[in-house]
């Protein structure tokens, strides 16, 4: 298979220019980094000197960024200032949960918003059509973590009803696996709901965009012409066509999805990165920040190529030698 | 691009005030602009006077505070007022920062194509794929807190998607039969470049920068939400971040943290319906809608 | 009875510039098993009129007036749902540029084995994919390639997948709207002849619209002429055109010229004359003959009384007050 073997290339390479990004941007740009951790540390010289040794950073450009290389190889992300522990064994304990929500919110987003999508899109011109398209260009400039703040006053506070904080309820002791994952999945409404709102919106748009401009195809007269039932023409001729721009435009919306986790996981004291990112900005806990960017970024390659691949498989006329 | 295609900008604001929600978009662009010029000019007290004593915090409105206090029994009314203008103020300049820089990339490698365009959209197309805000959030922790240095991370992250849309743009006009043409008849390249192409990228670079405008805004909100922002400034989203940290949420104090979330939303609104609109107008495929 | 009955059609077309009467006052017939050609110029009305017949026109436009009678049954007031039981059933249609008109995500054969089944429900899917297979064969695809999807075709292949797909449901009137258009010269023959043979194969009707006379003086019965929305000649096709050599008998001055614009190979070399002028703005009320500000042989009465089709003889109408029957003394 050529185009997934060209397509793992690229994405190679991608991690390949994003860790050497990584290491530019938190390494050498902000000149020395012991200084950094220095004066969020307040270290006296000696340890300066004994940390830009270990670091191996009394050594020349390029062979930091071999060593930078190496470390990442092994798995070694760095030591954290503010939990005294390796970056890596907490980035295993959050990584998790972080996944779990965005897992979650995607799946809704993306059947809620194609399927509310699609439909507006074979009502153009309608009412409902309108409607639904100025309820997504509203939600759509929504601040995420907004939504959340309103959440949070409105089912923490004033109604009441649904958790509102971290991912299970305090000092909890659950009797069986059941109960632990129905009291997880409560403490999921929100945080899920949040991100739901705003993104359902893009897909909506995006979605409904491309049935109209497919509905203006010459295959769909076809259709018609046929005879065929609505439903027929819009859901089985008009609905996959429609599916590949959206898929393509899904790369946008991953990045956001990831910027809205970090949102929502701040509101909600969700014990996930996007949480971690937030406190080691607070402490200015630079090789957990750093790592943080590191994974959500090659996450979000990964995405990326996972979503090419999908594309590659739904239309035909890709993957034919240019 | 066809005749009906406005190029000159009052054709286009006609055009935009034609269709129902390029209109919205306008009418609640002139009330913001209106709050943020005028406000602070009218506003009753001085945003950041502490308040007397302890009985002045998170006061509900009344005793002359439209919007009550806030948790240093500060005045939330002339917060936002004054709050609008570095939120737009910062948008603004950031799209600024990244409409020129991503449409003269955008401009540069469509025309000359070559091995200039590859390398450009390969570092484009890099900026494309990282992810936004945690390299905002990246690149704000590392290099400081002061408001020129964040409108330039929010520019810098902008920049890719105009230059994308600018580059396709030119591409299609390059290969209009004029430009041979012309330059057959003997016009330079920059001739050329502003006389042929520039005209009729326009619309598109204008219509997309209104877009940048409301994403930019977004992404000053949030940055300043995490923690970010300018700590001497008040934005929208400085005082939704000092709602968030000071417990506003819990103690039930809508007036602090509902008002700078619907300015957000209302200034947000305002430009993606023009921008909408606008993009309508200037791509004819997407038709009439609203 | 005739299979198809059009009377005094009449198909307006709603812009923001106004109301174009894109057909206005047509009569139309077709016998079963009969070729018939619709000529003329882009803009005259024949993909309108052809199009209103499965009522496949687009939003904007709407049947003002007239009937149009399939099989004795009137079809033309039918709504939507109405309609669909004769679409594809009995009148299909082969469509313009068959590269958008099949669904690029969908293989060929489940593109035309799609409407067997829809049509009939007592047919399964053995049944319907054998009829499919069959069909490709008719139109010289191997049956293998069922499973192709239409970018991997060429041109010309893509246009023999839409004629099988026509004749899925074996229907009695297969419209073709410009069919060889897009096509190189080699190809345009092959595809008119493997029509032809189809057409007189399984007895159907067939209407095929073309700009290009050359191509329907060879296959089609009859052929039909339209101007700016109004039949102007229909007849034989020997009679409207002449045959190959002879002198052609094309009586309204529109269709010799539209003749005189293809070069004839056994004639001498001449230059080509196209028609001066532009198709009337059929926004704007007609008065008169509507081809009259372009035609050499206007006389006063074109310009204030509109022509009606008269009766040449053997079927041949023409819509001229000029023109005259052959074996009418001139003056």
């Amino acid at each position: 298979m050529p185009y997934i073997a060209r397509r793992t290339l690229t994405l190679l390479s991608s991690i390949v220019a994003i860790v050497t990004f990584n290491f530019l941007l938190f390494h050498i740009i902000p000149g020395d980094p012991i200084r950094l951790i220095a004066r969020s540390q307040h270290l006296t010289a000696d340890e300066i000197a004994k940390l830009h040794h270990e670091y191996g950073l009394d050594g020349s450009l390029f062979s930091q960024y071999l060593t930078y290389l190496k470390n990442l190889l092994h798995g070694d992300l760095g030591f954290s200032f503010t939990y005294q522990e390796p970056v890596i064994d907490i980035v295993k304990r959050t990584v998790g949960n972080t996944a779990l929500l965005l897992t979650t919110s995607t799946l809704i987003v993306v059947i809620a918003g194609v399927l509310i999508g699609v439909f507006a899109g074979s009502r153009h011109g309608k009412r409902s059509d309108s409607s639904t398209v100025i309820a997504a260009l509203v939600a759509w400039s929504l601040p995420t973590f907004w939504v959340g703040m309103l959440l949070v006053f409105t089912f923490g506070v004033w109604i009441g009803g649904l958790p509102i904080s971290g991912i299970k309820t305090p000092h909890a002791i659950y009797d069986n696996i059941f109960q632990k994952w129905q009291d997880i999945g409560m403490h999921l409404i929100l945080p899920t709901l949040t991100l739901a709102i705003v993104d359902i919106a893009f897909f909506v748009i995006i979605s409904r965009t491309s049935l109209i401009e497919v509905m203006s195809e010459d295959y769909m007269l076809t259709a018609r012409g046929k005879g065929l039932s609505r439903r027929t023409i819009v859901w089985g001729h008009g609905f996959r066509n429609a599916l590949l721009p959206v898929l393509t435009a899904s790369v946008l919306y991953i990045s956001a999805l990831v910027g809205g986790a970090i949102q929502v996981e701040v509101v909600y004291s969700w014990p996930g990165m996007g949480l971690l990112t937030y406190n080691s900005v607070l402490s200015r806990d630079y090789p957990v920040l750093e790592a943080c960017f590191l994974i959500t970024a090659v996450a979000v390659l990964v995405a990326n190529f996972a979503t090419d691949l999908l594309y590659h498989k739904l239309d035909p006329r890709v993957g034919v030698q240019k | 691009m066809n005749d009906v295609t406005p190029t000159h900008p009052t054709g286009m604001v006609r055009q935009l005030w034609r269709l129902g929600l390029g209109r919205a978009g306008i009418i609640i662009l002139i009330a913001v602009a209106f709050a943020a010029i005028v406000g602070p000019m009218i506003f009753p007290f001085d945003p950041a006077a502490v308040g007397a004593d302890a009985s002045s915090i998170l006061q509900a409105p009344g005793n002359g505070h439209i919007l009550g206090t806030d948790e240093l029994g500060r005045d939330v009314f002339s917060q936002l007022l004054t709050g609008a203008r570095i939120s737009l103020f910062v948008g603004v300049m950031a799209t600024i920062i990244s409409t020129i820089i991503g449409a003269s990339l955008g401009i540069f490698a469509g025309y000359y194509q070559g091995p200039a365009d590859t390398v450009l959209m390969s570092i484009t197309d890099f900026f494309l794929v990282v992810p936004a805000l945690p390299l905002m959030i990246a690149m704000g922790a590392i290099f400081g807190q002061n408001l020129s240095i964040i409108i330039l991370v929010i520019g810098f992250l902008s920049w890719p998607r105009t230059a994308r849309i600018v580059r396709s743009q030119t591409l299609t006009l390059r290969e209009r039969q004029y430009i041979p043409r012309a330059r057959s008849l003997g016009a330079k390249n920059m001739r050329i470049l502003r006389v042929n192409i520039l005209p009729h990228v326009m619309p598109l670079i204008i219509a997309n920068t209104i877009l940048v405008v409301a994403g930019c805004i977004l992404s000053e909100a949030t940055l300043s939400f995490i923690g970010l922002g300018d700590p001497d400034r008040i934005s929208w989203g400085s005082m939704l971040h000092f709602s968030f940290v000071s417990g506003a949420i819990g103690r039930g104090a809508w007036w602090y943290f509902l008002p700078p979330g619907i300015g957000i939303l209302f200034v947000v609104l305002g430009f993606t319906l023009a921008g909408q609109a606008l993009e309508q107008i200037t791509n004819p495929r997407l038709a009439a809608d609203v | 009875m005739s299979l198809l009955e059009i009377s005094n059609l009449r198909v307006a077309y709603d812009s923001p510039a106004g109301t174009v009467m894109a057909v206005d006052g047509v009569d139309f017939s077709i016998e079963p098993g009969e070729f018939v050609g619709l000529a003329g110029e882009s803009g005259c009305g024949k993909t309108t009129l052809a199009m209103s017949i499965p009522q496949l026109l687009p939003r904007m436009a709407r049947i003002t007036e007239g009937s149009i009678r399939f099989d004795g049954q009137l079809i033309s007031d039918l709504n939507e749902e109405q309609m669909k039981p004769f679409r594809w059933k009995d009148i299909s249609v082969i469509f313009q540029g068959a590269l958008n008109a099949l669904n690029p995500v969908q293989s060929i054969g489940s593109q035309i084995q799609e409407p067997i089944r829809v049509h009939d429900s007592s047919v399964n899917e053995v049944q319907a994919h054998e009829r499919m297979c069959d069909l490709l064969e008719a139109v010289g695809i191997p049956a293998k390639r069922a499973l192709d999807y239409p970018h991997q075709f060429s041109g010309g292949m893509r246009q023999r997948v839409m004629i099988a797909m026509a004749l899925a449901c074996q229907p009695k009137l297969v419209i073709a709207d410009e069919p060889i258009t897009a096509l190189d010269v080699m190809t345009q023959a092959q595809i008119m002849d493997l029509l032809r043979s189809l057409c007189d194969k399984f007895d159907l009707s067939m209407i095929l619209i073309s700009h290009d006379l050359s191509v329907l003086a060879q296959t089609c019965d009859r052929v039909a002429v339209m101007y700016a929305g109004k039949i102007v000649e229909t007849g034989r096709a020997e009679d409207v055109f002449g045959n190959d050599g002879a002198k052609s008998r094309a009586d309204h001055p529109y269709t010799q010229r539209l003749l005189k614009a293809y070069p004839n190979i056994n004639h001498e070399r001449v230059f080509i004359d196209g028609i001066p002028g532009m198709p009337p703005d059929l926004s704007q009320p007609q008065h008169g003959c509507r081809f009259a500000d372009r035609c050499d042989l206007a006389i006063a009465r074109c310009a204030s009384e509109e022509p009606r089709l008269s009766n040449f003889g053997n079927n041949h109408q023409v819509a001229c007050h000029v023109a005259t029957p052959p074996g009418a003394n001139y003056s």
